[in-house]
């Protein structure tokens, strides 16, 4: 299997010399196609910064970020442009949506963007609103709809031009425990029927136990790595399983494994 | 520290709002312009020959100069909440870091005033060479040469100036501040959400924009037609339709806007959001849309009545006579005697009689001249308002003044114009030219056409040709509304020699040639004077109309510029003030993949349009609006020259473009500078 995304001793420092932080310390792994990613870290552990490194919002200040084979950080004007909005979906904490857009317009904004008809999207919005139960606000403006709607309709946004990869960043963070639950099924869902590439970003254990694998950073680094026995192990079990490597990351010094 | 920090303040807001500093600089310039009226070198002219003219006007200016400031204080007031409110977060840090409040203020202040001093700085130096360059030029249009040019530097001006300015500017500082200082340090930190409006159901909207529509065309139509110019009540009325048209239109736009955004068809880039964008500034600000639109209208209007006006004085009239001499104490003959014996008459090209008097042959003054026939062909015309105006004036024509036609084609030679041949039994009428309408210039030419028969004093005589309108003398006073010309033996027979005889005099062009007219004619006063010959000298008829042309030049093209900053600044301003409270919605857009061109170009076509709809609603209404003022204001000087009017509008509105045009590529510039400072990667944790 092909990985869709690679990351090779990526580095960010913030600082000068003396009191310097290593947001990102030589950190390496790949994404798979198909797989669901999550990265957890404490708050400052550098995950965000990651995140921003491969949304191409933050330059990392070595190291290689590759798109299907592809150096990100060489990407320029219209390529850039094309990558940000083709080969990635982004979804924000706050789900940004543009509150003076309908949620279809909302939706349809990157085929704006990039120049495609709305042709193009229509059927596959049907498809996505369905999906993620949101036909009934597509005419709606943001600030009629609800946390969890406002979310799933972001989730659409990031999905409608069929990315090689979403990148979630704390997709459940501005949401009650109920419509977290909601949205993680339906990006499980899609990661496991329609074969969609994640890679979340959280703290939230509960969202991370819908993933394959998580990595957890600390100071920089990667820290350990979790892998959800599938199809024998239980996601509770799995969920478990995270939160004791959460203790572990919050100041523990018991040996997880 | 404190004045590091000040300095760097002004500086920044200088920057952000280049727009609305240069706006400050122009009503500087205008402000001294006005205020140094009575220094430019016209103004001086002009006092020497009509002191109480000028007096009245100079008497005008200090309230144009305060309704102006008044308006000024408006958009200062407006566009510095807009600013204070920006840097709300900025004050609440000061304090919470332990400023005290009376140092905010004092840095405010400091900083107000720092923009407001460099603002005079730049700007008087500007107004002074502007105003001197008006002056000469002005000067130099009028034909007063530039020989005599005086420095137009007036103190009093730039103290008004100054002094206006400084006051609007801290009294709309004061108000602003004391707001923000009322509220508590809290309130200061956390941003205050814009405000959502309630929205109506949409057909609401859209039977707002079509009565607004209706009502600007009731408007348009009441005052073309020239109903509204009957009385004050209807005149009122049109303005308030008007008024209220425009305001409903603005107030509907919104569902127009919202079509646009839904509507189909193939959509390329970020359509559908600038449309939003459109709709939300719409929705929020449809007031002062229409406002703004209503003050570029008023511009219109200022410029067109000012061309208007300036048109009716400067070029109505031909000017063909220099002087008139005789009925000023001394005979017509006795002048010209003097004027051969001193050998002034060198200076003339042409010196020739004009003689006019009354009919002597009879005593029956009701009965005297009667033109019966006329009177019945006018009123079988089809009735109109022009009709019966030249019925009820022809009416009173019993005793009319005969003119001598040798006098009178010398002066028909003079102006270049063909001579008058009247055969036997045959006569001319003479009407002036400047209380003849169009209109009624018409109805009689076509009635002369058939040779009417009129009756002097039992004598049957046929009128031909067209009527004639020259003027007969240089003074302006001596008007005739109905005269006859007849052949010179007829009015030596009917006047029985009994007549009034002027001696026209025209200088001669070749001697006048070294110097200008204007400055030939003084001279040639001060000679008539030395030899104690009295005269009506053209200058003294031109003083009024220089002062007319310059006046209505000068009040309306300062309305003109002081209306068209307001509505351009309050729309630039606001445009982008909205823009950076949607400046997260930017950042989303490039963060799903928009590029920096692509942003400009969705901003270039929202400024485009924010900027145009009031502007073409403004032009739309002056098509109509400029063309009922002069319908309703100058109804003499409309010589079927429906044209010529639709040259002036269609002028002023392409000045009118070029002036948004320069607005709007400000406003993108200053819109491309933010959008790309967004570009930046910003760290959000």
């Amino acid at each position: 299997m092909e990985p869709v995304l690679e990351i090779e001793f990526l580095k960010k420092y913030y600082g000068k010399s003396a009191n310097q932080t290593k947001a990102l310390d030589g950190i390496s792994f790949r994404v798979m196609q198909g797989e669901f990613l999550g990265i957890m870290g404490s708050s400052g552990s550098g995950k965000s910064t990651l995140l921003n490194c491969i949304a191409t919002v933050t330059r990392p200040d070595g190291g290689d970020i590759r798109m299907e084979g592809v150096r990100v950080q060489n990407l320029k004007g219209a390529g850039l442009a094309q990558y940000r909005g083709r080969k990635i979906g982004y979804l924000f904490q706050n789900f940004e949506l543009l509150d003076n857009l309908t949620g279809r317009e909302n939706i349809l904004l990157p085929l704006s963007i990039h120049n495609l008809s709305e042709a193009q999207g229509g059927k596959y919005l049907f498809h996505l609103a369905d999906y993620l139960e949101i036909t009934d606000v597509l005419d709606k403006f943001p600030a009629q709809m609800s946390g969890g709607q406002r979310q799933r309709v972001a989730a659409a946004r990031a999905l409608i031009l069929n990315p090689k990869i979403v990148l979630a960043d704390e997709p459940t963070g501005a949401l009650d425990s109920r419509n977290a639950r909601a949205l993680m099924e339906k990006l499980a869902g899609l990661n496991r029927e329609r074969k969609t590439t994640i890679l979340m970003v959280t703290h939230d254990s509960n969202a991370a136990s819908y993933c394959g694998r998580i990595l957890f950073i600390r100071d920089g680094r990667i820290f350990h790595e979790l892998r959800r026995e599938v199809p024998e192990e239980s996601r509770q079990a799995f969920h478990r399983r995270i939160l004791l490597v959460t203790a572990q990351l919050e100041g523990g010094s018991a040996n997880v494994l | 520290m404190f004045y590091k920090m000040v300095m760097r303040n002004s500086r920044r807001s200088r920057k952000e709002n280049g727009l609305f500093f240069s706006s400050l600089l122009i009503s500087i310039v205008a402000f001294y312009v006005i205020l140094s009226l009575p220094r430019q070198d016209v103004m001086l002219f002009l006092e020497k020959m009509e002191s109480n003219a000028v007096d009245r006007l100079m008497g005008m200016i200090p309230v144009f100069f305060y309704v102006t400031l008044i308006l000024l204080f408006f958009l200062i007031y407006y566009a510095g909440s807009y600013q204070m409110d920006r840097r709300r977060h900025e004050f609440g840090v000061y304090l919470v870091m332990g400023m005290r409040r009376r140092k905010l203020f004092a840095m405010l202040f400091a900083e107000d005033l720092g923009g407001s001093l460099l603002a005079l700085a730049l700007g008087i130096p500007s107004a002074v060479l502007l105003s001197e360059l008006i002056s000469l030029v002005t000067a130099r249009l009028v034909g007063l040469g530039i020989i005599g040019h005086r420095f137009t530097f007036s103190p009093e001006a730039v103290l008004g100036t100054a002094a206006g300015f400084l006051i609007i500017k801290l009294a709309a500082f004061l108000l602003i501040s004391g707001r923000i200082a009322a509220q508590e340090t809290g309130a200061l930190l956390t941003d205050k959400p814009s405000g959502t409006k309630r929205q109506l159901p949409l057909p609401v909207y859209w039977a707002a924009a079509f009565l607004g529509v209706v009502l600007l065309g009731t408007a348009y139509g009441t005052a073309i037609s020239g109903i509204s110019w009957e009385n004050a009540k209807a005149m009122g009325l049109t303005l308030l339709t008007g008024l209220a048209g425009t305001g409903l239109f603005f107030f509907g736009l919104r569902a127009l806007l919202g079509f646009l955004a839904i509507a189909g068809g193939k959509r390329r880039g970020l359509e559908v959001f600038d449309y939003r964008q459109l709709q939300e500034q719409v929705i929020l600000r449809s007031n002062t849309l229409a406002v703004s639109s209503l003050l570029m209208l008023a511009a219109l209007c200022c410029f067109g009545a000012g061309v208007g006006v300036a048109g009716f004085y400067g070029s109505g009239e031909r000017h063909v006579l220099d002087y008139t001499f005789g009925g000023k104490g001394m005979s017509a003959e006795e002048c010209g005697e003097i004027l051969e014996e001193t050998g002034l008459d060198a200076w003339f090209s042409e010196l020739f009689e004009i003689r006019l008097g009354y009919i002597r042959t009879t005593d029956d003054h009701e009965n005297a001249f009667c033109m019966d026939s006329i009177m019945t062909e006018v009123s079988q015309l089809e009735k109109s308002r022009e009709q019966e105006i030249l019925l009820n004036n022809l009416s009173y024509v019993s005793y009319p003044y005969l003119i001598a036609v040798s006098g009178y084609n010398r002066l028909l030679a003079a102006a270049g114009n063909p001579l008058l041949e009247l055969g036997e039994g045959e006569a001319a009428v003479y009407m002036d030219g400047e209380s003849l309408s169009y209109q009624r210039k018409v109805i009689m030419d076509h009635i002369l056409k058939g040779r009417p028969e009129v009756v002097l004093d039992g004598t049957v005589l046929h009128l031909t040709g067209e009527v004639q309108t020259e003027n007969l003398v240089t003074d302006r006073v001596i008007r005739l509304s109905f005269a006859v010309i007849v052949p010179d033996a007829l009015y030596e027979y009917y006047t029985q020699g009994d007549g009034s005889i002027y001696l026209n005099g025209i200088l001669d062009k070749v001697l006048c040639e070294e110097t200008s007219l204007m400055n030939a004619v003084g001279e040639m006063n001060d000679r008539l004077d030395d030899a104690g010959i009295p005269y009506e000298g053209y200058l003294q008829n031109m003083g009024r109309q220089l002062f007319f042309l310059v006046a209505a030049g000068y009040i309306t093209i300062y309305l003109a510029v002081i209306f068209l900053i307001i509505a351009n600044t309050v729309l630039g301003v606001q445009f982008l003030m909205a823009q950076r409270k949607s400046g997260r919605r930017y950042r989303t857009l490039i963060r799903l993949g928009a590029s920096h061109q692509m942003l400009c170009r969705s901003a270039g076509r929202q400024i485009g349009w924010y900027f145009g709809i009031p502007t073409l609603v403004a032009v739309c209404s002056s098509f109509f609006g400029i063309r009922a003022l002069f319908s309703g204001l100058l109804p003499t000087i409309v010589r079927g020259s429906i044209l010529e009017m639709m040259q002036i509008g269609a002028s002023m509105i392409f000045v009118l473009f070029v002036i948004e045009s320069v607005y709007v590529a400000a406003m993108k510039r200053s819109s491309n500078r933010y959008l790309l400072s967004l570009m930046v990667p910003e760290r959000e944790e």
